[in-house]
């Protein structure tokens, strides 16, 4: 499951080479380091441009995570660029806060991070705000594909009820410029409202919680589970009775506890809350990450390839989530819903209709749960993974696999962990203001949106 | 008959040397029956006043037989250390009978009580009830072992043993229930596993070559009949073949505990065991106290021994 | 609710035992050792055997790996990987990481030397607190069912308040040593002091004993192997072919259906690729069995009525399982449920070698004096398990239980009853789940336990609901233990 390749241009003579043919060069990206999470939380100077209220409460916030934080810079590498458009009215007004960027973006050191704050352009008081702001979205998005050297670029967009201070606004930006965020490029994140709440210590946030990751027995599922873990939750690793031995090696990996459940059989969801109920009484996230695939061209498909998919991707989670919305009493807090969608899901594959309908129907599925969610302070959010270098997409051809993972702007594929890391965060006491989302984590996939 | 004391047992090995040179010196056609040279036994009884245990020797005995690794003497382990001084009365110029080629048919041991690994035993044997067998001459001899407890009998040992073909002039053809195996071994030579009164199967024994290897080095018996597949056919047997003795003892050691420290053990050898071979081994508590047993062979059901381990009268 | 979820340490799990526990669990120790010849008195068979303020022993859960043919998926896995992986499973299903437990007492039949310490090192291997202490013993075939009775009995004695019991055996990586000869003269070798010595050594080998021995599981009294024994024992009882495939085609169809129920979900962890017994047929017949050819007993003049075959008799198997226990109270405050108690336990043996009994008929002894004991009969109970380690070991068994004069005469208590094979090894045994010896006690206990568990939650009631469990050991031993479900 290595990216060849990667290890391939960035080294040694192979190095060399790639650089004189003009080959494209796919960064290696900062990652989370188990041992020292979020240490360093940027490696390097934070640039904050913009002018305001709300670019000074952004400084103050990076100020109070340590950060070397300045409003400009003269020369030297920067660790990330925030660009904070909250307060604009008009197209023109973004220019300065533009121009003062694009004389830094060479600055930009490797794996180097853009933050965008802004609005939505849906909460706009007049025609020229929602130009400026949807100007702002164009702004981001090409920026993104400009950068280099695993940098990426994203936004974090603040609707009507939401501030720059807003637990979920702070959480969003502190995911992007972290190494949490690697494989997220080309993404917002709207944050609808104020509610959440910091956590006490941003490297174990879910200290307390207890997570539900099905099909945890391997590959991006066993790597939710291990991230959950490192940040302090107690995790319930569920995944079908045959990869029982994975589960299990994981499940002791992260101290958590092990059920093998078919997830799609009717009794499974009252099985699992039963057990959870018994030995911690309580839920408070559970990860929809169970799924298979049965890729056929529609023509050739039989109904059960179809059924399958839909049953595992789909079905177990509607009725997973219905139990355990009737159980309010074992998520005090409210619960916390993230499923795995797909980029597949959003734009669509060939040879997957299958999958794609399911992966879309998450993204529906999570939109409507919201609201219902929200009113008992829990949350429903999809994410959804470009190229993940897993077994599962091992078995893709290589050729097929060496394109499939090019075909996005930081040129490679992304880790289980990248997916885990977005989990996580979605999971979090601080990310309480973001529901009903989508969150991609494909490096800038080229299709979709 | 007076007594002739000896410093020590002699050892089969040498007895039997002595043997092979008489045989050697006598023509070969002579080997089996030899012209007799009297119808008398010799009025001699051997006598050995202390016979050491040893330890090492008694452990091999234990391992090989089965038995538990206490500082109880098997009654087969006595006969083992007290037997060769029968030997070297059989050996003797003037025995009737020639030893090689002379078939053990039956055995009886009556063991008064126990002896034990530090007692010095005393040992007196000597050869009796010469008679004339249809097929040959029998005699017994006798072996008496007396440990420290005093001075009577702890262990009587009567083997007797057929000269097949040999007969000796002026011998009346007696039978007795105690000297004259021979109807009895017959009888169960002839019943067949289906006859009814065997007892069902408890045991199977694989006896092999090394079997009677490590018997020959503890007993000291190197007859070519049990170890030499040259010496066997020699004598008319296809393969070697089992020491009967081994084949009696480890019935012995099956009854274990059961038997008791005072019992008489009986065994007659109806068939040889060749080696190596599959010997079924059945047991079976006698209505009045101890165990009769029998050995078979695996493959077709042929009795190859009986005999009974009793409580003493 | 159950407790908060918690950073599971070493150390902080167990010795929570209560002063009062100590009096009174050593005069419920004096109170044995009558043997099958106490009265009987009525009450609730839970009760028996334990002074009032004496811990229980629950059964909280269980975990096995599925059972291999010889051979077969664990051909390249010890006894150590095994364990291990049952183990493992037995934490990851009870989140038991870090948790330093009472002891894990373990065990396996064929064993190799550098495998002294067997258990310990497998705790080693698992996420369980390092400061675990384990043990290992062996009782034959009945070795985890007696791992079960040591760490109960160290439950109700206020030992521990938890603890683990196993077993597991491979016949696929069996020891195989060198001969004793080759052996002894090693050793001597390493005490010679003279060159000369050494060579006059050296001299005395063989070629034969340099031959590697592998290991012998026949009757090492008799030579026979287990299922000449059975075969004789067969005979003796008059038990029908038919009568031992039935066995046979039940065991194949009621292990078959406990895994399509998904029963095993929470009782197995598949290891090495293997998800079901290995020896499981699903789809063998009465017609199929039938057609087999006797392989025990064939010899001799009664061979041609033999009818054990490689169809009603256990497979070779290699295997692992692992039995979860603890007091009410330590599973209380983990929130893990207790499926069922362990009552009482009786071991007996039956003088085989001189023929009195046959070799695997302890279980007619251990369980009337059992239940004789207990004040029960077999009616009493809702579930019984017998070990099949042959179909017509079941028979035979069952047969004597049933035996008044049997039981009177030779047992020396009453017949405890005719069994109801209606409840007998209702989810298989053996003879489709295999038999790796030391493990299969663990398996039946943790299999008893679910089903008893089960039973109550679907049932309900304050009838008391039992199960009996009957294990034939090597030696002529035998095991039998009563659960009743919590």
């Amino acid at each position: 499951m290595s990216d060849k390749y990667l290890e391939l241009v960035n080294s040694g003579f192979t190095k060399k080479l790639a650089q004189q043919l003009g080959l494209p060069r796919p960064a290696r990206l900062r990652r989370t380091n188990p041992s020292s999470v979020d240490h360093p939380l940027v490696p390097g100077p934070v640039v904050v441009l913009g002018e305001g209220a709300d670019a000074d409460a952004v400084a103050a916030t990076a100020l109070d995570w340590d950060l070397d934080v300045r409003r400009t810079i003269r020369e030297g590498r920067i660790g990330a660029l925030v660009l904070v458009l909250t307060q604009i009215d008009t197209p023109d007004q973004a220019a300065p806060v533009v121009t003062e960027a694009a004389s830094l973006l060479r600055s930009l050191g490797p794996s180097g991070r853009v933050v965008v704050v802004t609005r939505a352009a849906t909460d706009a008081a007049s025609p020229a705000q929602a130009a400026a702001r949807a100007g702002i979205e164009g702004l981001w998005r090409s920026l993104a594909k400009e950068l280099r050297y695993g940098a990426t670029g994203n936004a974090v967009v603040l609707r009507e009820q939401a501030e720059v201070t807003s637990p979920a606004a702070v959480g969003a930006l502190r995911f992007l410029l972290s190494a949490r965020s690697a494989f997220v490029s080309g993404q917002p994140i709207e944050v609808g409202d104020a509610t959440g709440s910091l956590p006490e210590d941003w490297t174990a946030p879910l200290t307390g919680k207890v997570a539900m990751v099905t099909g945890a027995a391997r590959g991006i599922g066993a790597q939710i589970a291990r991230v959950l873990h490192r940040e302090g939750a107690t995790v319930v690793g569920v995944d079908v009775p045959a990869a029982g031995e994975s589960l299990a090696r994981v499940m002791n990996q992260v101290h958590g506890l092990a059920i093998q459940a078919d997830i799609t059989s009717p009794e499974a969801p009252q099985r699992l809350i039963d057990r959870i109920r018994q030995r911690f009484g309580r839920l408070d996230v559970v990860v929809h990450n169970a799924g298979i695939t049965r890729d056929k061209l529609l023509a050739n498909m039989k109904p059960e390839q179809w059924q399958a998919v839909i049953d595992v991707n789909l079905n177990a989670q509607i009725a997973l989530n219905e139990a355990l919305l009737a159980t309010p009493e074992l998520s005090p807090e409210g619960l916390r819903i993230i499923t795995l969608s797909s980029t597949s899901g959003i734009a669509g594959n060939r040879g997957q209709t299958n999958y794609a309908f399911s992966k879309a129907g998450v993204i529906g599925l999570v939109r409507a749960l919201a609201p219902q969610v929200a009113q008992q302070g829990g949350t429903a959010n999809a994410v959804a993974p470009g190229f993940i270098e897993t077994e599962m997409t091992g078995k893709i051809p290589a050729a097929r696999r060496q394109v499939a993972r090019r075909l996005n702007s930081l040129q490679q594929g992304g880790l289980p962990v990248d997916v885990a890391e977005a989990i996580s965060f979605l999971a979090s006491p601080q990310s309480a203001g973001i529901n009903g989302q989508t969150l991609r984590v494909c490096g800038q996939h080229m299709v979709g949106a | 008959m007076r007594t002739h004391i000896l410093e020590q047992v002699p050892s089969l090995a040498g007895l039997y040397g002595k043997a092979l040179g008489r045989t050697a010196r006598a023509a070969a056609p002579a080997m089996l029956a030899r012209t007799p040279q009297s119808t008398q036994l010799p009025a001699v009884r051997y006598a050995v006043e202390e016979v050491p245990v040893d330890a090492a020797h008694l452990g091999d005995y234990q391992r090989l037989l089965g038995e538990p690794g206490t500082d109880d003497l098997p009654a087969g382990y006595v006969h083992v250390i007290a037997f060769p001084l029968a030997m070297a009365v059989m050996v003797r110029p003037d025995f009737p009978l020639p030893v090689l080629g002379m078939v053990h048919v039956a055995n009886r041991v009556q063991q008064h009580h126990q002896l034990h690994a530090g007692d010095v035993l005393r040992v007196r044997a000597w050869a009796e009830g010469l008679r004339a067998h249809r097929s040959g001459t029998q005699v017994d001899l006798v072996v008496e072992v007396a440990g420290q407890e005093g001075p009577e009998v702890a262990w009587r040992g009567v083997s007797t043993y057929l000269a097949k073909g040999t007969t000796l002039p002026g011998l009346a053809l007696i039978e007795t229930d105690d000297g004259d195996s021979r109807a009895s071994a017959e009888a169960s030579a002839s019943r067949s596993r289906e006859g009814g009164q065997m007892p069902e199967q408890t045991a199977v024994w694989d006896v092999d070559k090394h079997t009677a290897r490590r018997y020959a080095a503890i007993s000291g018996d190197r007859n070519p009949i049990h170890t030499s597949a040259l010496g066997a056919r020699a004598f008319g047997f296809p393969r070697p073949i089992a020491h009967g003795m081994y084949t009696a003892a480890r019935a012995l050691a099956a009854v274990g505990t059961a038997r008791g420290p005072a019992f008489t053990w009986d065994v007659e050898f109806a068939k040889p065991v060749l080696l190596p071979s599959s010997v079924g081994f059945g047991l079976r508590r006698r209505e009045t106290g101890g165990y009769d047993y029998a050995g078979w062979r695996q493959r077709n059901g042929r009795v190859t021994f009986t005999g009974s381990v009793r409580p003493a009268a | 609710m159950a407790q908060q979820p918690r950073n599971t340490t070493s150390g902080k799990a167990t010795n929570g035992k209560s002063d009062g526990d100590k009096p009174a669990a050593e005069e419920s120790g004096r109170r044995r050792n009558s043997g099958g010849r106490e009265r009987a008195t009525s009450g609730s068979a839970a009760n028996r055997g334990k002074a009032p303020d004496q811990p229980r022993a629950a059964i909280i859960g269980s975990n096995r790996i599925p059972f291999g043919k010889a051979g077969g998926a664990y051909a390249e896995a010890t006894n150590q990987d095994m364990l291990t992986a049952a183990l493992s499973g037995l934490i990851a299903r009870h989140q038991l990481q870090g948790e330093r437990l009472g002891d894990v007492v373990g065990g396996a039949v064929l064993k190799h030397s550098r495998d002294f310490n067997l258990t310990r090192e497998a705790v080693l291997g698992t996420a369980l607190s390092p400061q675990t202490p384990a043990v290992d013993i062996q009782r034959a075939c009945a070795t985890s069912v007696e791992a079960v009775n040591v760490v109960a009995n160290k439950i109700r004695l206020g030992q521990i308040t938890s603890g683990i019991a196993a077993g597991v055996d491979s016949t696929s990586d069996a020891p195989i040593v060198v001969s004793d000869r080759l052996r002894k003269t090693l050793l001597r070798l390493s005490r010679a002091k003279t060159v000369p010595q050494r060579l006059k050594l050296v001299g005395q080998l063989r070629p034969s004993d340099l031959a590697p021995v592998a290991p012998n599981v026949n009757e090492p009294r008799t030579g026979l192997s287990m299922g000449e024994h059975q075969a004789i024992t067969t005979r003796q009882w008059d038990i029908t072919r038919e009568a031992q495939d039935e066995v046979a085609l039940a065991s194949h169809q009621n292990l078959a259906k406990a895994y399509s129920d998904g029963f095993f979900d929470d009782l197995l962890t598949p290891y090495r690729g293997l998800v079901r017994d290995e020896s499981l047929r699903e789809d063998t017949s009465a017609e199929k069995l039938a057609t087999l050819k006797p392989v025990f007993g064939t010899k001799g003049e009664h061979g041609a009525s033999a009818s054990m075959t490689a169809g009603n008799s256990t497979p070779l198997s290699d295997g692992a399982a692992s039995v979860l226990l603890g007091t009410p109270q330590w599973a209380q405050e983990r929130g893990l449920p207790v499926l069922a108690h362990v009552v009482d336990t009786e071991a007996a043996s039956v003088d085989f070698a001189r023929g009195t009994d046959g070799l695997l008929m302890g279980g007619a002894y251990a369980v009337p004096r059992l239940l004789h004991r207990n004040g029960l009969t077999l009616d009493d109970f809702t579930f019984v398990e017998i070990h099949e380690a042959f179909a017509s070991v079941v028979l035979t068994t069952a047969a004597a239980w049933a035996d008044e004069e049997f039981c009177a005469e030779r047992v020396g208590v009453p017949s405890p009853g005719e069994l109801d094979y209606d409840r007998l090894n209702v989810t298989g045994s053996s003879l489709a789940a295999g038999h790796p010896f030391a493990a299969t006690g663990a398996r039946i206990v943790g299999t008893l336990a679910a089903l008893l568990a089960q039973h109550k939650e679907q049932h309900g009631g304050d009838e008391p609901v039992r199960g009996l469990i009957s294990v034939c050991a090597a030696g002529g031993q035998a095991v039998a233990m009563i659960l009743e479900a919590a």
